[in-house]
Protein backbone atom coordinates (compact mmCIF):
# COMPACT_ATOMS: atom_id res chain seq x y z
CA UNK A 1 0.00 0.00 0.00
CA UNK A 2 2.65 2.44 1.09
CA UNK A 3 4.92 1.33 -1.75
CA UNK A 4 2.14 2.02 -4.27
CA UNK A 5 1.51 5.44 -2.77
CA UNK A 6 5.18 6.40 -2.92
CA UNK A 7 5.47 5.05 -6.48
CA UNK A 8 2.59 7.23 -7.64
CA UNK A 9 3.74 10.23 -5.63
CA UNK A 10 7.29 9.83 -6.96
CA UNK A 11 5.94 9.57 -10.50
CA UNK A 12 3.85 12.72 -10.10
CA UNK A 13 6.89 14.57 -8.74
CA UNK A 14 8.99 13.29 -11.65
CA UNK A 15 6.50 14.52 -14.27
CA UNK A 16 6.11 17.87 -12.50
CA UNK A 17 9.85 18.58 -12.06
CA UNK A 18 10.62 17.73 -15.68
CA UNK A 19 7.76 19.99 -16.79
CA UNK A 20 8.85 22.85 -14.54
CA UNK A 21 12.44 22.77 -15.84
CA UNK A 22 11.50 22.54 -19.50
CA UNK A 23 8.73 25.13 -19.42
CA UNK A 24 10.79 27.83 -17.67
CA UNK A 25 14.57 27.38 -18.03
CA UNK A 26 14.47 26.17 -21.65
CA UNK A 27 12.75 29.30 -22.90
CA UNK A 28 15.13 31.49 -20.89
CA UNK A 29 18.13 29.83 -22.59
CA UNK A 30 16.53 30.23 -26.01
CA UNK A 31 15.65 33.89 -25.35
CA UNK A 32 19.17 34.67 -24.12
CA UNK A 33 21.29 32.66 -26.59
CA UNK A 34 18.94 31.97 -29.49
CA UNK A 35 18.63 28.60 -31.22
CA UNK A 36 21.96 27.41 -29.78
CA UNK A 37 20.67 28.15 -26.29
CA UNK A 38 17.59 26.08 -27.03
CA UNK A 39 19.70 23.13 -28.18
CA UNK A 40 21.89 23.42 -25.09
CA UNK A 41 18.84 23.58 -22.81
CA UNK A 42 17.68 20.26 -24.26
CA UNK A 43 21.08 18.76 -23.52
CA UNK A 44 21.35 19.89 -19.88
CA UNK A 45 17.68 19.46 -18.89
CA UNK A 46 16.50 16.34 -20.71
CA UNK A 47 19.68 14.40 -19.89
CA UNK A 48 19.42 14.57 -16.12
CA UNK A 49 15.61 14.45 -16.12
CA UNK A 50 15.73 11.25 -18.22
CA UNK A 51 18.35 9.79 -15.87
CA UNK A 52 16.17 10.53 -12.84
CA UNK A 53 12.80 9.60 -14.30
CA UNK A 54 13.52 6.70 -16.64
CA UNK A 55 17.01 5.34 -15.97
CA UNK A 56 16.77 5.39 -12.16
CA UNK A 57 13.00 5.02 -12.41
CA UNK A 58 11.33 7.78 -10.39
CA UNK A 59 8.49 7.43 -12.89
CA UNK A 60 7.48 3.87 -11.99
CA UNK A 61 6.28 2.57 -15.37
CA UNK A 62 4.84 -0.94 -15.32
CA UNK A 63 2.61 -1.30 -18.36
CA UNK A 64 2.69 0.57 -21.66
CA UNK A 65 5.41 3.22 -21.46
CA UNK A 66 4.44 6.73 -20.36
CA UNK A 67 7.34 9.07 -21.13
CA UNK A 68 8.11 12.13 -19.01
CA UNK A 69 7.32 14.03 -22.23
CA UNK A 70 3.62 13.72 -21.38
CA UNK A 71 4.13 15.57 -18.08
CA UNK A 72 6.26 18.18 -19.86
CA UNK A 73 3.61 18.67 -22.55
CA UNK A 74 0.78 19.10 -20.05
CA UNK A 75 2.87 21.46 -17.89
CA UNK A 76 3.54 23.76 -20.85
CA UNK A 77 -0.06 23.91 -22.00
CA UNK A 78 -1.53 24.24 -18.50
CA UNK A 79 0.98 26.98 -17.59
CA UNK A 80 -0.52 29.12 -20.34
CA UNK A 81 -4.11 28.10 -19.57
CA UNK A 82 -3.58 29.24 -15.96
CA UNK A 83 -1.87 32.46 -17.11
CA UNK A 84 -4.02 33.41 -20.12
CA UNK A 85 -7.32 31.64 -19.55
CA UNK A 86 -9.11 28.70 -21.15
CA UNK A 87 -9.73 30.65 -24.39
CA UNK A 88 -6.00 30.42 -25.08
CA UNK A 89 -6.21 26.67 -24.59
CA UNK A 90 -9.17 26.37 -26.97
CA UNK A 91 -7.33 28.39 -29.63
CA UNK A 92 -4.40 25.95 -29.36
CA UNK A 93 -6.54 22.83 -29.84
CA UNK A 94 -5.96 22.62 -33.64
CA UNK A 95 -2.19 22.53 -33.13
CA UNK A 96 -2.59 20.00 -30.31
CA UNK A 97 -4.70 17.74 -32.53
CA UNK A 98 -2.29 17.75 -35.48
CA UNK A 99 0.80 17.34 -33.27
CA UNK A 100 -0.78 14.32 -31.58
CA UNK A 101 -1.89 12.81 -34.92
CA UNK A 102 1.65 13.24 -36.25
CA UNK A 103 3.05 11.72 -33.06
CA UNK A 104 0.81 8.66 -33.22
CA UNK A 105 1.77 8.06 -36.86
CA UNK A 106 5.45 8.53 -35.96
CA UNK A 107 5.30 6.02 -33.12
CA UNK A 108 3.40 3.54 -35.27
CA UNK A 109 5.83 3.77 -38.19
CA UNK A 110 8.79 3.46 -35.79
CA UNK A 111 7.44 0.13 -34.51
CA UNK A 112 7.02 -1.08 -38.12
CA UNK A 113 10.64 -0.09 -38.86
CA UNK A 114 11.80 -1.87 -35.70
CA UNK A 115 10.16 -5.08 -36.90
CA UNK A 116 11.92 -4.93 -40.28
CA UNK A 117 15.23 -4.26 -38.47
CA UNK A 118 14.65 -7.25 -36.18
CA UNK A 119 13.96 -9.49 -39.20
CA UNK A 120 17.04 -8.15 -41.01
CA UNK A 121 19.27 -8.79 -37.98
CA UNK A 122 17.80 -12.26 -37.47
CA UNK A 123 18.51 -13.21 -41.10
CA UNK A 124 22.09 -11.92 -40.76
CA UNK A 125 22.64 -14.28 -37.85
CA UNK A 126 21.31 -17.18 -39.94
CA UNK A 127 23.89 -16.46 -42.64
CA UNK A 128 26.78 -16.21 -40.19
CA UNK A 129 25.84 -19.50 -38.62
CA UNK B 1 -5.09 26.60 -39.57
CA UNK B 2 -4.03 26.78 -43.21
CA UNK B 3 -3.26 23.52 -45.00
CA UNK B 4 0.54 24.01 -45.28
CA UNK B 5 0.72 24.69 -41.53
CA UNK B 6 -1.19 21.46 -40.88
CA UNK B 7 1.29 19.46 -42.97
CA UNK B 8 4.28 21.12 -41.24
CA UNK B 9 2.80 20.58 -37.76
CA UNK B 10 1.99 16.92 -38.40
CA UNK B 11 5.47 16.34 -39.82
CA UNK B 12 7.02 17.90 -36.71
CA UNK B 13 4.87 15.66 -34.54
CA UNK B 14 5.88 12.59 -36.56
CA UNK B 15 9.63 13.13 -36.37
CA UNK B 16 10.01 13.44 -32.60
CA UNK B 17 8.63 10.07 -31.34
CA UNK B 18 10.02 8.38 -34.47
CA UNK B 19 13.56 9.39 -33.48
CA UNK B 20 12.99 8.76 -29.76
CA UNK B 21 11.71 5.24 -30.34
CA UNK B 22 14.36 4.20 -32.87
CA UNK B 23 17.50 5.96 -31.62
CA UNK B 24 17.40 6.53 -27.83
CA UNK B 25 17.46 2.84 -26.84
CA UNK B 26 20.22 2.03 -29.33
CA UNK B 27 22.38 4.86 -27.99
CA UNK B 28 21.98 3.44 -24.47
CA UNK B 29 22.75 -0.08 -25.75
CA UNK B 30 25.99 1.23 -27.24
CA UNK B 31 27.10 3.78 -24.65
CA UNK B 32 25.22 2.93 -21.43
CA UNK B 33 23.65 5.83 -19.52
CA UNK B 34 25.95 8.25 -21.38
CA UNK B 35 23.81 7.35 -24.39
CA UNK B 36 20.99 9.15 -22.58
CA UNK B 37 23.08 12.32 -22.47
CA UNK B 38 23.85 12.01 -26.18
CA UNK B 39 20.16 11.40 -26.87
CA UNK B 40 19.14 14.45 -24.85
CA UNK B 41 21.36 16.68 -26.98
CA UNK B 42 21.17 15.06 -30.38
CA UNK B 43 17.57 13.81 -30.39
CA UNK B 44 15.68 16.22 -28.13
CA UNK B 45 17.92 19.29 -28.53
CA UNK B 46 18.31 18.88 -32.27
CA UNK B 47 14.63 18.11 -32.86
CA UNK B 48 13.75 21.18 -30.77
CA UNK B 49 15.77 23.32 -33.19
CA UNK B 50 13.54 22.03 -35.99
CA UNK B 51 10.16 22.00 -34.28
CA UNK B 52 10.41 25.11 -32.11
CA UNK B 53 13.71 26.82 -32.98
CA UNK B 54 12.71 27.35 -36.62
CA UNK B 55 9.04 26.55 -35.93
CA UNK B 56 7.98 23.51 -37.96
CA UNK B 57 5.20 23.07 -35.40
CA UNK B 58 2.84 26.03 -35.92
CA UNK B 59 1.19 27.46 -32.79
CA UNK B 60 -2.49 28.14 -33.56
CA UNK B 61 -3.19 29.67 -30.12
CA UNK B 62 -1.51 31.26 -27.11
CA UNK B 63 -1.31 28.08 -24.99
CA UNK B 64 2.02 26.45 -25.81
CA UNK B 65 1.80 23.10 -27.59
CA UNK B 66 5.18 21.48 -27.16
CA UNK B 67 6.56 18.69 -29.34
CA UNK B 68 6.52 16.71 -26.07
CA UNK B 69 2.79 16.12 -26.78
CA UNK B 70 3.86 14.11 -29.83
CA UNK B 71 6.64 12.39 -27.88
CA UNK B 72 4.40 11.27 -25.04
CA UNK B 73 1.49 10.06 -27.17
CA UNK B 74 3.67 8.56 -29.91
CA UNK B 75 5.81 6.55 -27.49
CA UNK B 76 2.75 5.29 -25.61
CA UNK B 77 1.12 4.10 -28.84
CA UNK B 78 4.38 2.50 -29.97
CA UNK B 79 4.70 0.72 -26.62
CA UNK B 80 1.11 -0.50 -26.84
CA UNK B 81 1.61 -1.74 -30.42
CA UNK B 82 4.67 -3.73 -29.39
CA UNK B 83 2.61 -5.60 -26.81
CA UNK B 84 2.91 -3.68 -23.52
CA UNK B 85 -0.09 -3.60 -21.17
CA UNK B 86 -2.23 -0.52 -21.93
CA UNK B 87 -4.39 -1.00 -18.81
CA UNK B 88 -1.35 -0.81 -16.52
CA UNK B 89 -0.19 2.31 -18.37
CA UNK B 90 -3.44 4.24 -17.75
CA UNK B 91 -2.59 4.82 -14.08
CA UNK B 92 0.70 6.41 -15.09
CA UNK B 93 -1.10 8.65 -17.60
CA UNK B 94 -3.25 9.91 -14.71
CA UNK B 95 -0.04 10.59 -12.75
CA UNK B 96 1.31 12.52 -15.73
CA UNK B 97 -1.86 14.62 -15.88
CA UNK B 98 -1.69 15.38 -12.13
CA UNK B 99 2.04 16.15 -12.34
CA UNK B 100 1.56 18.27 -15.45
CA UNK B 101 -1.25 20.35 -13.97
CA UNK B 102 0.80 20.76 -10.77
CA UNK B 103 3.85 21.84 -12.77
CA UNK B 104 1.76 24.26 -14.82
CA UNK B 105 0.27 25.76 -11.67
CA UNK B 106 3.69 26.21 -10.04
CA UNK B 107 4.91 28.02 -13.16
CA UNK B 108 1.76 30.17 -13.07
CA UNK B 109 2.88 31.17 -9.57
CA UNK B 110 6.31 32.04 -11.02
CA UNK B 111 5.07 34.18 -13.91
CA UNK B 112 1.80 35.71 -12.68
Amino acid sequence: MEVTLVKNLGSIIGFAIAGIFVMSVWGAFADTYGIGGGWFAGFIIISVMWFLNHFLGLIANEGAFVDMALGIAITGTMRDVFLKGSAAGVASLPTLAFVVIGGIIGGTVAVAVEKTWAERDASKKDISM
Amino acid sequence: MAFPKIIATMAGGFIFPFLLRLVWGKLCDNFGPIGGWLAAGFIVGTTWTLNHGVGLIYQSGDAWIDMAWAGGTGLFVASALSGDDVGKGIGMIINAIIGGVLGGFILYCLYV
